[in-house]
């Protein structure tokens, strides 16, 4: 994300040339894949290959720019994820023996020290399916309300309570963790 | 990572906090650069698929030069290995295939040099020659060879008639029709009456007139008629010119 699509880069994307495509696959490909990662996804670079597959062929018709090019795209990848999410609701849960979720398991001291350090996606996981989305595409996506608003279909009204919402649900989640922790 | 952020988009993050009116919250803010930082530092590298897109352009573009790219670079440095030619991922097979027709032309080469040396060989040394002549004769004639030796044997036969006979009659028949045929005879009983009726059979090639004359002698014969009697008359005629030979040396022993 450090790296920002120059305009010719995006003019290059949109008439269809490779450079284009590679700039854009450079620059944006990263949060892509963060979005899928944050989202819980399995395998999120699939998915974010997927998206790229998908998207670049299209192009050509993104209007809006920067923010437009980063709007559709992810409102693709967010299409993506709602099929990821409804396909993996129908199809029976295959994973493989991991100690570590065995319940007659106990946790040696070193993992109850790491995990006591929390990870974001356990919060994450723990909010509303609305609110999670919101908050990873404003954060990892950097999108705007209403850009969120756009992919999402929502008023950007609604987007900032959905925002407002998840903010404080997760700081709840985060200082239970640290009082847990303390 | 948080430090390689700019303060634009950690600014970003301040400003969603205040909208929320969460600035305070500095646990709050650490779990969001968290999340932020879920965002990996470099792309992935593309599989074959998109690679050959990223490579070739939208399918209405495909014409545009792909030695313009300037990003391309950034992105396959990501792939462990890239060729200049091909996509990350994409393997040729053309080296392969070269593989496969290399290896038939150096076995060919390898077959063709051992002959062309053998060859030589076989040109230059005169044993080489008599002891490969040796040997492919052993390999492929020990079926033919024998009843070939046995036929020698059978021609003394007429000094020994009553031995060599019978067996020799088979195999010897070949080689030479009048010794053969009269040897055959006397083994089969008395020398003197067979010789002729033996003859006729054997003698059949030579095809010759004055075979009339001796057909009654050959009925005369015991066992012949059977074989020979009048059937074989048209090929026995012939055989008289030898039979005047031969006759000689039965009466001889």
């Amino acid at each position: 994300m450090a790296e920002q699509l120059s305009d010719d880069e995006l003019s290059a994307a949109l008439a269809g040339e490779p450079s284009g495509f590679s700039a854009v696959y450079t620059v944006i490909s990263p949060a892509v894949l963060g979005y899928f990662r944050a989202r819980g996804v399995d395998d999120a670079e699939a998915l974010t290959q997927d998206v790229f597959v998908d998207v670049l062929p299209k192009l050509a018709k993104v209007t809006g720019g920067h923010s437009g090019l980063r709007t559709f795209i992810f409102s693709i990848a967010h299409a993506r994820l709602v099929d990821h999410h409804r396909r993996a609701e129908r199809t029976p849960h295959l994973a493989e023996y991991d100690p570590r979720d065995d319940t007659r398991y106990a946790a040696s001291a070193e993992e109850e020290a790491l995990g006591s350090l929390g990870g974001i996606t356990d919060f994450l996981a723990q909010l509303n399916d609305e609110q999670r989305e919101v908050l990873v595409l404003r954060i990892v996506a950097d999108l705007s309300i209403e850009q969120v608003a756009g992919i999402m279909d929502k008023t950007p009204g609604a987007i900032k309570q959905l925002q407002r919402r998840g903010l404080s649900a997760l700081r709840e989640l985060v200082t239970e963790k640290d009082h847990a922790a303390s | 990572m948080t430090g390689t952020r700019e303060p634009q988009q950690d600014g970003s993050i301040q400003a969603m906090l205040r909208d929320s009116g969460l600035e305070s919250s500095t646990e709050l803010r650490g779990s969001l650069e968290e999340l932020r930082a879920l965002v990996p530092d470099r792309a992935p590298a593309p599989r074959a698929d998109l690679a050959a897109l990223l490579t070739a352009g939208a399918p209405a573009a495909a014409t545009v030069p792909t030695a313009a790219t300037t990003a391309l670079p950034l992105v396959a440095t990501a792939p462990d290995h890239t060729e200049e030619a091909l996509p990350a991922g994409v393997s040729s097979l053309a080296e392969r295939r070269g593989r496969k027709r290399r290896l038939a032309i150096v076995g060919g080469a390898v077959v063709g040099a051992m002959t062309l040396g053998a060859g030589a060989v076989a040109a230059s040394s005169e044993d080489f020659r008599d002891s490969v002549n040796h040997t492919v004769g052993v390999i492929f004639q020990p079926s033919g060879e024998t009843p070939d030796v046995a036929p020698k044997p059978a021609k003394p036969s007429p000094t020994d008639i009553p031995a060599t006979p019978a067996p020799s009659n088979a195999a010897g028949a070949t080689a030479q029709p009048t010794a053969g045929n009269v040897p055959e005879s006397p083994g089969s009983a008395t020398p003197g009456p067979r010789t002729p009726a033996a003859t006729p059979p054997a003698i059949g090639r030579g095809g010759i007139l004055p075979t009339p004359p001796h057909r009654p002698v050959t009925p005369g014969v015991p066992g012949l008629p059977g074989r020979g009697g009048d059937r074989v008359l048209p090929a026995n005629p012939l055989p008289e010119p030898t039979l005047p030979v031969e006759l000689p040396t039965l009466p001889a022993r």
